[in-house]
């Protein structure tokens, strides 16, 4: 019996003891040489396999799909729908643990969440993915780190000045709590205190605040874990917590942020975002909102919500800075948009500014320049960096009036070039944050109607999914020297094909939604997706925005995030990206059909 | 036994003993696990603790991690023997220094059935010693030890001095060397002197 089998190791962690002990004495161990075929493509097996050392390939005809490393197990569907999508080699010398057919049969009949690992429905196998993460989630965001909350700013007075001088520099700090400093002690004073002393003690509002100020100071350092905080706010019933850095204070942590970031403040923000008086309150906000994304992943918000909330709070965002910035003629005919992945509200970690603005007619060239170059700087100030393409209201050709980008429209299409299916991209997937709606809705129903019937043009626009070839991916830290070191991108891999060709599908059907997930709705809706195919490409898209999303909250500043590295993932994070790139490739070649892209 | 095996079948074994001494050692533990082509049988295997004759040293509990309370639960090994010499049968025996192991097993077959092991006897270290060192210049230093063999063959290091474990890592070692040697790779030996690389590893 094998006492080194790991059962910790998923799915084999779902069994009990018992259960493991069975499996255990029904496995072998298997040697295969440098280049042997375990599982030809279309056949069935006899076994599971566990990886224990060696590197398994995953071919599908020629396309090398992925490498399986050490506690990797292949393949469910061999093994229970009796063939395989795909041929499995050893690529170096491997040990393998065997665990025969029937044993893994029983093991189904008899434990529900062990069989959810086999079940071939992709979005069966996510929702019992999604469980086993929700039941970690509370753990994880009390790890969380102090630095991570939004505190008050640590503004001191001295325990001389007045109350009224206290209560001057908490109007202007915006801040209810003051640090006093009285010779070698720290105190802390708030507008309770004030408050009581002058209208319930009747004190003058010329008294020095050390004699309300209290110093007994709790006091934590920056990257003390925020349940640290809560537990000592609990004990001792206090509502703030001054934070120092070493023998700095740098913020005082008030309850109601500590509650908030455990409970997710999206709507406290939102109410923020809605009450700025000017551009600076603006930018905390939008730090916050940035940081909103880690905070509701953790507390395990399905990925397309997160999307939803972030855009929304970013439309706010936009929508105050042009009430702020626009002259009042662009805001009565004029209408912000954003576009690509803002647009289909599909960004959660800030990318590019995509924006731009149509105006319904022709306006004042100065003005218009002027507000061109606040509006993007504003932006790029608030975190959100200009646009490579320079897809965004600063460039003249994405802020015009309507007749110019009708005009553009036919150009396109006209000429059509790898630059021109671009922009259609970008605009086709715009929607409107500010301002009249009904002209964003105008160019598009002109857009989808030159469009229409563009079989041709239509086609070459689709092509595009077939730029990125199927990602091969390193799934073992075992060859460095690729590129991407180890890692594979689930962008141009998985994400794109995805969102290009459902693109293409609702450009050709005239569709007017922009997320993809309600494209996809729509087409199935429509006859033109079958309806568990849809529902199969909808959870696998989620799943890969969801990796993303992860990657990009672990990659330290400055990564792209697209990159995953599978090496970091579980594996069942690993087979589920398996079987969901397996549909990535069946949606391609459906697209490539549809579209008779073969004749290219 | 005495047939000739045409099963294609070898059988790696260990045997864990109180002491390194044929004479005065008693067996502990025995294990054997059947290899059929590049297949370790391990759901087809002989595990078995020994209730010895004599009373269990000190030191040799320590080694092996059985406590006399472990060794009670054992059965006197006359009464093992029959089971293991059927599950063996005349397949050849692969070990690590098995000599050592079958010498030990004689010392009780040979009062119990007057002969000693006729099985064909593939010692893995002779196996790894040909992979590796079979052109070997003169003075290459010579490592033939149980965790060297593991570290070139990259096979997982189990807890060790567990009869079935140690039987088990050396059929792993098995099949690698075996495989090894069809399809005529070798081991590299390590360098004696370090390379300068430019790359900064």
């Amino acid at each position: 019996m094998p006492k080194a089998f790991d059962a910790a190791n998923p799915p084999f962690d779902r069994l009990t003891l018992h259960e493991v002990e069975t499996l255990r004495a029904a496995l072998d161990i298997i040697y295969f040489s440098p280049d042997e075929l375990i599982i030809g493509q279309n056949t069935p097996a006899e076994s599971l396999f566990v990886v224990i050392k060696g590197t398994i390939e995953v071919r599908d005809g020629g396309d090398l799909l992925a490498l399986l490393g050490p506690k990797d197990s292949f393949d469910s569907r061999a093994l229970v729908h009796g063939r395989s999508g795909h041929a499995f080699v050893s690529r170096d010398e491997t040990l393998c643990y065997a665990v025969p057919k029937a044993t893994i049969l029983d093991l189904i009949q008899s434990n529900p969440r062990f069989a959810s690992f086999f079940y071939r429905d992709i979005s069966l196998k996510l929702d019992n993915f999604v469980k086993d993460q929700e039941e970690q989630r509370y753990g994880s965001t009390m790890r969380a780190r102090i630095s991570e909350l939004f505190m008050r700013p640590a503004t001191f007075i001295d325990a001389e000045d007045t109350i009224e001088t206290a209560g001057h520099v908490m109007h202007d700090a915006d801040s209810n709590a003051l640090l006093v400093r009285d010779g070698e002690r720290t105190g802390i004073v708030t507008g309770m205190n004030l408050s009581k002393a002058v209208v319930l003690r009747r004190q003058s509002i010329r008294a020095p605040v050390r004699d309300l100020a209290h110093f007994d100071l709790v006091t934590l350092k920056s990257d003390d874990l925020v349940s640290t905080a809560l537990v000592l706010m609990t004990k001792l019933n206090k509502r703030r917590i001054a934070i120092r850095e070493g023998d700095r204070f740098i913020g005082i942590l008030e309850d109601i942020d500590v509650l908030g970031f455990l409970a997710g403040s999206a709507q406290l923000l939102a109410g923020r975002i809605e009450r700025a008086a000017s551009r600076d309150d603006l930018l905390v906000a939008a730090r916050e909102t940035a940081a909103q994304v880690r905070t509701l992943r953790r507390q395990g918000v399905a990925v397309e919500l997160i999307g939803e909330i972030i855009s929304d709070l970013n439309q706010r965002l936009f929508s105050k800075l042009f009430e702020m910035l626009a002259p009042a003629e662009f805001r009565s005919s004029g209408c912000l948009i954003v576009m690509g992945s803002e647009g289909r509200g599909e960004q959660t970690i800030r990318t590019d500014q995509d924006n731009g603005i149509i105006l319904r007619n022709s306006v004042d060239q100065a003005q218009l320049n002027t507000f061109r170059s606040q509006f993007s700087g504003a932006l790029a100030e608030f975190g959100f960096p200009p646009c490579p393409g320079q897809v965004m209201v600063s460039n003249p050709t994405w802020s015009k009036p309507l007749s110019e980008y009708l005009a553009d429209f036919r150009s396109w299409l006209a000429l059509p070039d790898a630059t021109s299916h671009l922009n259609l991209a970008i605009f086709y997937d715009a929607r409107c944050v500010a301002g009249d709606p009904a002209l964003l809705a105008e160019a598009k129903t002109s857009l989808i109607e030159l469009v229409r019937g563009e079989q041709a043009f239509l086609a070459h626009f689709a092509r595009a999914i077939d730029l990125f070839a199927t990602p091969i991916g390193l799934f073992k830290n075992l060859i460095t020297s690729e590129a991407n070191g180890d890692a594979l991108d689930l962008k141009k891999g998985g994400i794109f094909p995805v969102v290009h060709g459902v693109r293409s599908l609702a450009l050709e059907h005239g569709l007017m939604e922009t997320a993809t997930d309600r494209r996809i709705a729509r087409l199935r809706d429509m006859g033109v997706l079958r309806d568990d195919f849809a529902r199969e490409l909808t959870q696998a898209f989620r799943f890969m925005l969801m990796l993303r999303l992860d990657g990009q909250l672990a990659a330290s500043a400055g990564a792209s995030g697209t990159l995953v590295r599978p090496s970091s993932l579980s594996s069942m994070e690993r087979d589920l990206l398996r079987d969901a790139f397996h549909i990535v490739k069946e949606f391609r070649d459906q697209i490539s059909r549809h579209f008779n892209l073969g004749m290219f | 036994m005495f047939e000739r095996d045409t099963t294609d079948e070898v059988v790696a074994i260990d045997c864990e003993t109180t002491g390194l001494s044929i004479r005065s050692a008693e067996i502990v533990s025995v294990a054997a696990i059947k290899i059929r082509g590049n297949t370790i049988l391990t759901s087809e295997r002989f595990e078995e603790v020994v209730q010895p004759d004599a009373g269990m040293q000190a030191d040799a509990i320590r080694v092996h991690r059985l406590r006399l309370a472990d060794v009670a639960m054992g059965h006197p090994i006359r009464k093992l023997l029959p089971r293991f010499l059927h599950f063996v049968g005349g397949r050849p025996l692969v070990g690590y220094y098995l000599d050592f192991d079958i010498a030990m097993l004689n010392k009780y077959i040979l009062p119990f059935l007057g002969i000693e092991l006729p099985n064909p006897r593939i010692e893995v270290s002779e196996l790894y010693y040909e992979r590796k060192y079979g052109d070997a210049p003169q003075n290459t230093s010579i490592d033939l030890a149980f965790a060297s063999i593991l570290k070139d063959l990259d096979i997982p290091q189990l807890d060790q001095h567990d009869a079935f474990n140690d039987a088990l890592m050396t059929a792993m070692m098995y099949v690698a060397l075996r495989d090894k040697k069809r399809r005529g790779s070798r081991i590299p030996r390590l360098r004696t002197h370090t390379v300068f690389d430019p790359t900064g590893g």
